[in-house]
């Protein structure tokens, strides 16, 4: 029966269990150790009870980031959020503190504003912030009102109440109804002189009937012509002159339509407008890639403890965006360049191995990274090989594992590896080279590594043309 | 009679002191021992398989088991204020903080912890260590140190294990049997837990790991009298190395969360 080794065993399940960590990190939520991306903005609340850490920012209910941090300034509450890195903000956004439903968690909601071309930016501050309309503001606004009407109703009370209260209202319906008689008897007794106005507004209307007719003279001498403005409208000559300008006008904006001219051509001509948007659209590109090309260099020095061999490796990765990345890289191994050479004497053929020394091994490869996990593959130490390399604590850990050489006379070179970040260009690394060697290669180590971002080298690489 | 009692107090009190002592001089031990060359790799490979490896089956079994159970007993309460899709993050929450990590390493001290002291008990008696020492060969760096190295490594990734097939069990009896809606009760999951609680769990397995196999491997090596000595230092040892488990969760939970 076929059985596996406890290496394998053991190799095996820990790698389905890597592989299920991986699975769980994608999954749950992505703070603590996850990557800080996106950029900061500030707001001041007076005050921003029940808000926490790493609670919800949000627009129209969709999370847009995340609160970074809360602290005091001023007596108010500074609270910094970080947008993600996709999201505008306009100038006049307002921001709030909200809750979901009446008993859930404090959230800060973001009001899109109206400028559409200035935008907040890293570090900038929201300026409008709308004051909570939260349930103890509510509840304490409440208590002030039913005091007011309280008030109100005592004083009612204290009025309207009693017997006191009671005969007063008697006496002012008493003084109504006397009221009303007394205007009854006015209106009586002036019949006749409410007669008189009526008359006197009747003889106004005919006067104004004159007035109508002189109007309607004036407008028919301007129709004959008579006066300046009668002449201006009637007079033959200034028409056409008017009619004249307002044809060559009408000449001008076909020409441009039918594209005549230089203008016209400029214009109307299609080709010159596609030409014109895809150079922009080039320059754009261009400004873009030499933006998110990112190149590092690595010298990686590593000692193997059971072969007592050092390795150096220096490596050229270059990032066009941060989901890709190429590995070219030299390495000089104590061991040297393995070849195999045939030797044929008299019919009998014989292998030999060699090793030249002086030999460098080259590294190219090309990789994919998904969130934390990242594929390699190409040549790895002037061999075919694939590696796998898993990043926790915010990039600061690595952890890879090689497989090259895959030859058919040794078993393949397999390379397990822990890197970690102890300064900003410092790297630590211990694991185990070649453990499965049947050769006698099989050695832990440990290394250092130095890295860096190099920009110059990064303008050198994108002054060369671009692919589409 | 009161001064017996005193006595007896006094002298239980002295031989806890000792045996923490002699734990902790083991542990520096092998610490010294653990980072002296030559290092044995395939004695901690073979170790690690039998700690981990062979403790798979067992802590899937009580994982899945675990989920499942919590899930049906958090259902019925949180069903009486209408949060039953927040009984998903409240498993996820308990197998990733506590359940996973400590009832793996229970479950571990019971097949393994209890296979080293007995397995340490019986070469001490039958003087198979005392041979060691003729041969110059360290007893601590060549039985204890590849033990301790391996249940350090291997519990943090039993814990995943433990963690992940208590959730599916968990997903299982939630959704397929009682009903709860499938997209909140993941959605509660991946906004209440965070990565941290997993590596939190993580720390504390390891911690676990070497809690157990350093009290097995302690009361094995120190194992007296014969067939029934043997017998005696396993089940001492499962005993003790349960509870300092369960104390210890205590106070790195404390310290942690």
């Amino acid at each position: 029966m076929f059985s596996l080794s406890s290496e394998a065993k053991v190799g095996l399940f820990v790698l389905v269990a890597l592989i299920i960590l991986g699975y769980m990190s994608f999954q749950v939520g992505q703070h603590g150790f996850s990557f800080k991306r996106g950029y900061l903005v500030e707001t001041v609340f007076d005050n921003a009870t029940g808000l926490d850490k790493d609670a919800s920012v949000q627009i129209a209910g969709v999370e847009v980031g995340r609160v970074e941090s809360i602290s005091l300034k001023n007596g108010k509450a500074l609270v910094v959020l970080r947008i993600k890195p996709d999201i505008q903000l306009e100038k006049d956004v307002s921001a709030a503190i909200r809750t979901h439903g009446i008993l859930g968690d404090k959230y800060v909601e973001i009001t899109p504003g109206t400028i559409k071309t200035a935008f907040i930016p890293d570090g900038g501050a929201i300026e409008q912030v709308n004051r909570p309309a939260d349930i103890d503001r509510m509840l304490s606004q409440f208590a002030l009102i039913t005091e007011d009407i309280r008030a109100v109703t005592s004083s009612l009370r204290n009025v309207l109440g009693g017997e006191a209260g009671e005969s007063s209202i008697r006496e002012i319906l008493t003084n109504m109804r006397e009221l009303t008689r007394s205007i009854n008897t006015v209106v009586a007794r002036n019949d006749d002189k409410i007669a008189d106005v009526v008359e006197n507004l009747k003889s106004a209307s005919k006067e104004m009937e004159g007035t109508f007719i002189a109007l309607n003279q004036v407008a028919q001498g301007l129709k004959k012509g008579e006066g300046t403005l009668g002449q201006l409208l009637r007079d033959k000559e200034t028409g056409e002159k008017l009619s004249k300008t307002i044809s060559s006008l009408q000449d001008v904006t076909e020409k441009i339509s039918t594209g005549k001219g230089t203008f016209g051509k400029l214009v109307n001509d299609e080709e010159t407008a596609k030409n014109l948007s895809d150079s922009l659209a080039g320059i754009n590109r261009y400004v873009n890639k030499a933006e998110q090309y990112r190149t590092y260099l690595s010298y990686h020095g590593e000692y193997l403890f059971d072969t007592s061999n050092a390795k150096s490796y220096l490596d050229v990765r270059i990032q066009p965006n941060p989901d890709k990345f190429y590995l070219l890289g030299v390495v000089t191994d104590p061991r040297g360049r393995r070849t195999l050479r045939d030797y044929t004497t008299g019919g009998v053929t014989t292998r030999v191995e060699e090793y030249d020394k002086s030999g460098f091994l080259f590294n190219a490869q090309i990789g994919k990274r998904f969130k934390d996990i990242a594929i390699r593959g190409g040549i790895m130490e002037s061999t075919g090989g694939v590696g796998l390399e898993y990043f926790a604590f915010n990039d600061k850990l690595r952890l890879s594992f090689d497989a090259f050489d895959f030859s058919s006379d040794r078993r393949a070179h397999l390379k397990g590896m822990a890197e970690f970040q102890i300064f900003k260009y410092i790297y630590l690394s211990g694991g185990w080279d070649d453990f499965i060697s049947n050769q006698g290669n099989s050695s832990p180590f440990a290394g250092i590594s130095i890295r860096f971002e190099d920009d110059d080298l990064k303008y050198l690489m994108t002054t060369t043309p671009i692919p589409k | 009679m009161v001064l017996g009692g005193l006595e007896k107090l006094g002298r239980l009190v002295l031989y806890s002191l000792e045996e923490a002592g002699k734990i902790m001089m083991l542990f520096l031990s092998a610490v010294a021992w653990a980072v002296r060359p030559p290092w044995r790799f395939h004695l901690i490979i073979k170790q690690m398989e039998f700690v981990g490896v062979k403790s798979i089956f067992v802590v899937v079994l009580t994982g899945t088991f675990t989920g499942m159970v919590m899930t049906l007993q958090l259902f019925h309460g949180f069903r009486l204020f209408s949060a039953e899709s927040l009984v998903g993050s409240t498993v996820a929450l308990a197998m990733t903080r506590e359940l996973g990590p400590v009832l793996s390493s229970l479950m571990v001290t019971a097949r393994a912890g209890s296979a080293m002291a007995a397995e340490l008990g019986t070469m001490r008696v039958t003087e198979q260590i005392d041979a060691l020492y003729v041969m110059a060969t360290n007893p601590v760096k060549y039985l204890i140190v590849p033990r301790v190295i391996a249940s350090i490594i291997m519990m943090p990734i039993l814990t995943v294990v433990a963690d992940f097939v208590g959730v599916v069990g968990s997903y299982f009896v939630g959704v397929s049997i009682l009903g709860i809606n499938a997209g909140t009760f993941m959605k509660n999951i991946n906004k209440l837990v965070v990565l941290d609680d997993i590596f939190n769990g993580l720390i504390k397995a390891a911690v676990f790991g070497l809690i157990l196999s350093l009290i097995g491997c302690y009361k094995g090596f120190n194992t007296r009298g014969g067939a029934e000595g043997v017998g005696r230092a396993t089940t001492e040892a499962v005993v003790l190395a349960s509870i300092t488990i369960l104390v210890s969760d205590y106070f790195l939970t404390a310290l942690m969360f």
